[in-house]
């Protein structure tokens, strides 16, 4: 439902202390809450509160920028290889570049893997040995074939910017399970995906929502560490904004504020905490690939441990961005092979580790793992050895948190250009991820410009067939 | 329906507590507003995908009643009345042979809701019965309910309000105060006593012009013994340079202003700020309001344009910039998909800014709950479509181009007396004719002996009507009649020349054209982004001098779509490079004709070679006049440039069935809002006035039209929108708590009568926005303190009343610039080019300037620094600077970690602290406790406490280093009163 009247009641969060609290206030309400002697607001009750149990508590979100091809990593087309090099023999539609080659065959054997028998390519060795635990969609679509606004739409459900995230609307609906972390975290590798960071904003949301963008450096978060007498200042502060309630009234904004700087002082220790890598065994690190040759694998493998740690910790969505390899993105208009094994070497090993490792430590049952880029690739040549983007059937998959493993759902033409059985689209895809975290995607509204605005505007189906 | 609470907290770097309300449905007497929430979603949902305009399977529609009951293969759906006799119902209950919708059941609640909804008599609100295979989506909006929308609040006239009587007599200043003060006494509330003079001046200097008052002013504000020393101040503040500055930003705010487009590259949108400065300017002057929203409409059309009293330039037409402030896509696939997208953008501000309603819902369908047609939307749709942007030429014509004009023609009689016989001897001509073969058409030759129909801006295009000679850099020229060129008087000299809109039906454009540092541009349906991929081709450098040759551009990618041509001698942006850049105007281009041909063969005929008559070693009096036509080509100066609109070639806008560009429904002729037709008896309606689509024949756009419709005195939505968005920031919230919609869906007025009162005055005041807030600062209410009465707060809690003053936080700009402004680091300079972003660590991604912009901004206010949409300040995104996507008259006011942390640690925070501190310790002596006065004063406007003074000393020791005075600094910024102004 997207035009639903509602109204706001006048209720204050002071008076909702009044009730709920007794004495100090903000401060005093979250340390007691941090101690558990309330029952935290947010745990498990969003703006919107769960619709139905939740089989996911997590999600990690394996943004794979430039988008990867189909027909070169998890949809086979054999039809490739006999027409290797002859024009392609179907109506194609004007791709980005409208350089159009001719038949391009994939540069990679596949293989079946598994007890499910799902075949990948050889660029992902260590992913393929989790497939019984992956669900391939091979039938997703775009509305896009450029970047930007695929971006946009894959994160947010609008080709446009402003829209809030995908992180965002699950932290508007459920809340986070964690209060000296952000809820919503996107692991910075090196690479902002076109768009920039207004993919991770919280649009019309309160800006609480936004994704924080850790980035892979010293100093992860801006102003994050503290500078000298930082603790005499603080006491100081704390002091004079005491004598301030007297003469300003106890109002909700400043008591609030006041209970932000203990928040912001918890933020400084939890975020190094969270970095500090140091409790993680040798075999580990080995496993992510913390040792590996490749300084892009190392940067990825060290993100992808960052993720789990985060979702560990109760962060309710983790974005994890691909690093620079030595080529571009997975945007290969050409040079197929060397860009997309680069990019293959620097994100394979690291996934299949979070994968394995979130098993192992029985959390991948309650984490639901995304992999998916803006678009795919097409199944003929852009110039002579790249592909150009192609939005009309791409495979993305889901892995733990309720998805039935081993799966292969949809499908696309024997080119491998378009989706022709069961088509899914990007609000599809959203409408799975919050169901899966126990949301409605039809109730988790807010109103903005006089309607009540949902991540998946008036569409999107639950894809039940890969549901555990 | 009960409201449902819920309590949602410690998320993102967010840890708000925040109280949400759940949903209740409006009550509903005649099925409508149930059908509008419930059964119209659920079909669009989960049937229309399958059964509605884009397919009907089965040939069964669901998007209408009509098509409903006239059913597909399997007979009707519905049987008004009769759920049990319904296919539909009995399809979606899945107990016999149909089964929908196929993949996943409906669930229960839903299925329940159908079968109500037929129980109930099928209601769908405007269905005429039309037959399922017209545009079923559009056109459901009939006259009685168009009507029955127009008495909602906001559409209803200005009458005249009685302000009421209250009981205390005392109290109230002015009639703002009855109206408020009658309600509060209705309630038994107690209006809160008046602030302090220190605490007034500091409210009343950051909401006028968004700094904080210096220690004289406060000073000698408190010393003033005269009875009118606070209208004195209101008085100044209002006359202040920086009310336009701060007022200037709130209105940005409306227009999603950015100096860049966004989406991939973030591209320049090169001079934006001069619409930015123009918004402080008009501000500042006063300009009654319905004019200012005339010229952002019209501005370029205005017959007398305002002018710049110092530099003479045209004013009116720089608020028509605002139409170009949008994000803009790079190298989209579907130009014509890009020109919906922009349109809806600038509908969706235009409405929401002046109008407070979203027109924009009406793009796809008329709209849910407001009396908009789709067929309104479309007929608003055509003026902006019938609008270009352009780079427009603000100075008024320069005596400059009529001295170079008479030397000129000096120069070539003293120099070159028979140009004529040697041109006849070689030809005459331009070299062009051409073959004149099948499916050659000529789009334009120029041999009319006038630029019309084209569009000429700029000085350098001159009549073609006959043959002249031109002082190149090396030679005299001759530039035959027939010939569009930008050169005829100098090089110097800058112009666009556009042509009408046209249907590319052909495969290749051919441009007989010579030129030196000339363009040639294409722009189809709206698109001036020009650049590669894709879109390269449809710039065309013209640089290879006077000989007149001929171009091919290959337009078959583009048959069908509507397209002109620039020919820009300057003026123009070049997107082909990292980022935008304005074309200069040295230089000189030529077009002799535009052919449309379905073959690449060149028809222009061959080379045509120029006339020519070297000016090397010109001797006396011709030495003498070309040094003198040099010299007053040197003294012409560079032209000023701004952002504006221009008018193109009219033409409608057809509605779009679900919103889509690939399925147009009819044309709609240009007009203003069906309803206020309505309103006024003429019975007009959407869809008798049918269109006349893409040769509507009408010149121009008409938006000048459009303004006054929208402006009329009659029409009460601009004048109440815009009195709400001053009550709004003066006192925290609007009287309407939406400000961009008045509509339905909006919030209604807290005090209607009073809402009204401020809107009669606004337009009895001839739309001076001065003298409403004047109106308001002087108030009662508005010089209340912020701490309530105790029994007055227990009764109003969420002061709704306005029984006290709101605290209010200051918006990151405010905050920004008060950090300068008590450091002593603020430069007051008003307007100008944009100070490049200090760019951090995080501000990464494509688009990313080369250089980052000093710490402090160089000590500029925030309204002039660089707004890049993919770029935003971190420090501004953390105390919520919208995004400018839309018009966003409320910003958020969030409380996250992320500001405590910037004000703990932002490097920039650090730095004025540190400069304030060494400015406390030399303006106020060395004692300590002076400094400590003296920063309190410039602080908070007020001296220490006796328990804070001893707090600051403690804090300093007996022997303080500068580090010890730096971190008092910086602990008094962060204390909550620095930020948060009672």
């Amino acid at each position: 439902m997207h035009c639903r009247r509602y109204r706001t009641l006048p209720q204050t969060r002071r008076e909702w202390l009044r009730q709920s609290a007794h004495g100090f206030g903000a401060v005093a309400l979250t340390t007691l809450m941090a101690e558990g002697a309330l029952p935290a607001p947010s745990r498990g009750a969003g703006a919107m509160g769960p619709h139905h149990s939740a089989r996911a508590r997590s999600v990690i979100f394996l943004y794979m920028d430039g988008g990867p091809s189909q027909v070169d990593t998890f949809d086979p087309k054999p039809r490739l290889d006999r027409e290797h090099g002859q024009p392609i023999r179907m109506k194609t539609p004007p791709t980005q570049f409208n350089n159009v080659g001719t038949v391009l065959r994939s540069p990679w054997r596949f293989r079946r893997w598994g007890q499910s028998g799902i075949p990948v390519s050889e660029l992902f060795p260590h992913v393929a040995r989790c497939v019984d635990d992956l669900a391939l969609i091979r039938s997703m679509t775009a509305p896009f074939s450029e970047h930007t606004q695929a971006n946009y739409f894959l994160h947010t459900g609008s080709g446009l910017q402003g829209r809030p995230s995908h992180g965002a609307w699950v932290g508007y609906g459920l809340g986070s399970e964690n209060r000296d972390l952000p809820g919503f975290v996107v692991l910075n590798g090196g690479l902002i995906p076109p768009g920039g960071v207004d993919c991770f904003g919280s649009g019309f949301l309160p800006a609480a929502y936004q994704g924080s963008v850790f980035r892979s450096s010293e100093s992860p978060v801006e102003n994050l560490r503290p500078g000298p007498g930082q603790d005499r200042m603080r006491e100081l502060v704390r002091r004079l904004d005491e004598e301030g309630l007297g003469r300003l009234g106890r109002q909700d904004a400043l008591e609030a504020a006041i209970s932000n700087y203990e928040l912001a002082a918890r933020m400084q220790t939890s975020i190094p905490a969270l970095l500090e890598l140091d409790g993680e065994s040798r075999a580990t690190k080995a496993l992510y690939g913390l040792d590996h040759a490749d300084p892009a694998t190392r940067i990825y493998g060290r993100q992808c441990l960052l993720a789990r740690r985060l979702v560990e910790r109760g962060v309710r969505f983790v974005e994890v961005l691909c690093p620079r390899v030595d080529a571009d993105r997975w945007d290969q208009h050409s040079d197929l092979k060397t860009g997309h094994e680069n990019n293959a070497r620097a994100t394979d090993q690291p996934i299949a580790a979070l994968l394995t490792d979130l098993k192992a430590r029985g959390l991948l049952d309650t984490t639901l793992v995304v992999w998916a880029g803006e678009f795919g690739r097409t199944p003929m040549a852009q110039g002579s050895d790249g592909r150009d983007h192609n939005p009309y059937g791409f495979t993305i998959w889901l892995a733990g948190g309720g998805v039935r493993g081993g799966t292969i759902y949809g499908a696309t033409d024997e080119y491998g250009y378009y989706a022709v059985e069961n088509p899914v689209t990007v609000y599809d895809l959203h409408a799975t991820m919050l169901h899966l975290l126990g949301i409605d995607h039809k109730r988790l509204t807010v109103r903005f410009g006089g309607r009540d605005m949902r991540l998946t505007d008036v569409h999107g189906e639950v894809i039940r067939s890969i549901l555990a | 329906m009960g409201a449902r609470r819920f309590v949602v907290g410690c998320w993102g770097i967010g840890w708000i507590l925040q109280v949400w309300a759940g949903v209740c449905l409006a009550q509903d007497g005649d099925g409508r507003a149930f059908f509008e929430a419930k059964v119209r979603p659920l079909l669009i949902d989960r049937c229309q995908k399958c059964h509605g305009a884009e397919q009907a399977k089965s040939g069964l529609r669901l998007d209408s009643r009509a098509g409903m009951e006239a059913g597909g293969e399997s007979g009707p759906a519905v049987v008004p009345g009769k759920p049990q006799e319904s296919l539909l119902i009995e399809a979606v209950r899945q107990t016999g042979s149909l089964r929908m919708p196929p993949k996943e059941r409906l669930s229960e609640a839903e299925i329940e809701v159908l079968e109500r909804w037929v129980e109930q008599g099928a209601v769908w609100p405007g269905e005429v019965g039309e037959a399922g295979g017209r545009v079923a989506s559009a056109g459901t909006l009939d006259e009685a309910e168009l009507a029955e929308r127009a008495r909602h609040w906001s559409f209803r006239p200005i009458e005249p309000v009685e302000v009421p009587a209250v009981r205390d007599e005392q109290w109230p200043t002015n009639a703002i105060d009855r109206f408020l003060l009658a309600a509060m006494e209705a309630a038994g509330v107690r209006p809160a006593g008046p602030a302090d003079r220190r605490t007034l001046i500091r409210r009343l200097t950051f909401d006028l012009i968004g700094l904080p008052p210096t220690v004289a002013e406060v000073e000698a504000f408190v010393n003033d013994g005269r009875p009118d020393a606070y209208e004195r101040l209101v008085d100044r503040l209002l006359a202040s340079p920086h009310y336009g500055e701060r007022w200037g930003r709130h209105w940005l705010d409306l227009v999603r202003y950015a100096e860049t487009a966004g989406h991939e590259f973030d591209y320049e949108i090169p001079l934006a700020w001069r619409y930015r400065d123009y918004v402080v300017r008009a501000l500042n002057e006063d300009l009654p309001y319905d004019r200012f929203v005339r010229e952002h409409l019209a501005g370029d059309l205005d017959p007398a344009p305002r002018r710049d009293q110092v530099t003479g330039r045209n004013e009116s037409i720089l608020g028509t910039g605002f139409l170009w402030l949008g994000e803009g896509v790079h190298s989209p696939v579907d130009l014509r998909e890009e020109q919906v997208r922009r349109l809806d953008n600038q509908i969706d501000v235009v409405g929401k800014a002046f109008l407070g309603l979203t027109l924009a819902c009406a793009r796809c369908h008329d709209h849910k709950f407001d009396p908009i047609r789709q067929a309104d939307y479309a007929a608003l749709a055509g003026y902006f479509k019938s609008t270009r942007q352009q780079y427009a030429f603000l100075d008024r014509e320069t005596a400059g181009r009529e001295t170079l004009r008479s030397l000129r023609d000096e120069l070539v009689e003293v120099a070159w007396e028979g140009w004529r016989s040697d041109w006849a001897r070689a030809g005459g001509g331009t070299g062009a004719g051409g073959s004149a073969g099948d499916g050659v058409v000529v789009f334009e030759d120029f041999e009319g002996g006038t630029l019309e129909p084209w569009h000429a801006s700029g000085e350098a295009f001159e009549s073609p009507a006959e043959a002249t000679v031109r002082v190149g850099a090396d030679a005299l020229v001759v530039v035959p009649a027939g010939v569009a060129h930008s050169a005829r008087i100098s090089e110097r000299l800058s112009g666009v020349l556009r042509s009408p809109t046209f249907t590319i039906e052909q495969n290749y454009i051919q441009y007989r054209v010579a030129g030196r540092g000339g363009r040639i541009q294409l722009i189809i349906e709206g698109f001036e982004k020009i650049r590669d991929p894709l879109y390269g081709g449809l710039a065309i450098r013209v640089d290879h001098g006077d000989a007149m040759v001929t171009v091919v551009q290959d337009v078959r990618p583009w048959r069908g779509r509507r397209a002109y041509i620039e020919l820009a001698d300057g003026a123009v942006a070049d997107f082909t490079g990292e980022t935008t850049r304005l074309v200069g105007g040295d230089g000189f281009v030529g077009l002799d004709a535009v052919w449309f041909t379905n073959d690449a063969a060149a028809v222009g005929g061959g080379e045509g070679l120029p006339v020519r008559y070297p000016l090397e070693g010109l001797g006396g009096e011709g030495a003498a006049l070309l040094s003198r036509f040099r010299e007053a080509e040197t003294a012409l100066g560079e032209p000023t440039l701004g952002l504006a609109a221009v008018d193109g070639t009219g033409e409608d806008e057809h509605v779009l069935i679900r919103g889509n560009p690939r399925t147009p429904g009819p044309a709609v002729a240009r007009r203003f809002l069906s309803v206020f037709d309505v309103r006024e008896g003429d019975g007009a309606d959407g869809w008798s006035a049918r269109g006349r689509g893409e040769d509507s024949g009408v010149a121009g756009s008409r938006r000048w039209e459009l303004a006054e419709a929208m402006m009329d005195v009659r029409h009460p939505l601009p004048a109440r929108v815009v009195v709400n968005r001053l009550w709004q920031h003066h006192f925290g919230r609007g009287l309407v708590a939406t400000p961009d919609d008045l509509g339905r869906m909006g919030e209604p007025p807290s005090h209607p009568e009073l809402l009204d009162w401020l809107a009669a005055e606004l337009i009895g005041s001839g739309w001076s926005l001065k003298s409403v807030h004047r109106r308001i600062v002087t108030s009662s209410a508005y010089r209340m303190a912020s701490q309530g009465d105790p029994s007055a707060d227990e009764r109003d809690p969420g002061n709704r009343l306005w029984h006290r003053r709101e605290l209010r936080r200051l918006e990151a700009e405010a905050l920004r610039d008060a950090l300068l402004a008590i450091s002593g680091r603020l430069e007051a300079v008003l307007g100008g080019p944009s100070v490049p972003p200090h760019l951090t660590e995080s501000m990464e991604g494509f688009g990313r300037p080369a250089v980052s912009g000093p710490l402090d901004g160089a000590g500029r206010r925030s309204l002039y620094i660089n707004v890049r949409r993919n770029f935003l300040p971190p420090f501004w995104v953390v105390f919520d600077y919208p995004l400018p996507v839309t018009c966003m008259g409320r910003r958020h006011v969030s409380n996250v970690p992320a500001q405590a942390l910037t004000l703990l640690n932002d490097p920039f925070v650090r730095e004025q602290a540190e400069r304030w501190a060494r400015r406390a310790r030399t303006e106020a002596g060395e004692s300590a406790e002076a400094t400590i006065e003296w920063m309190y004063q410039t602080a908070f406007a007020r001296l220490p406490s006796a328990v804070e003074r001893m707090a600051a000393r403690a804090f300093l020791g007996e022997e303080p280093n500068e580090a010890d005075w730096a971190d008092l600094a910086h602990a008094l910024v962060n204390v909550k009163e620095f930020l948060f102004i009672p």
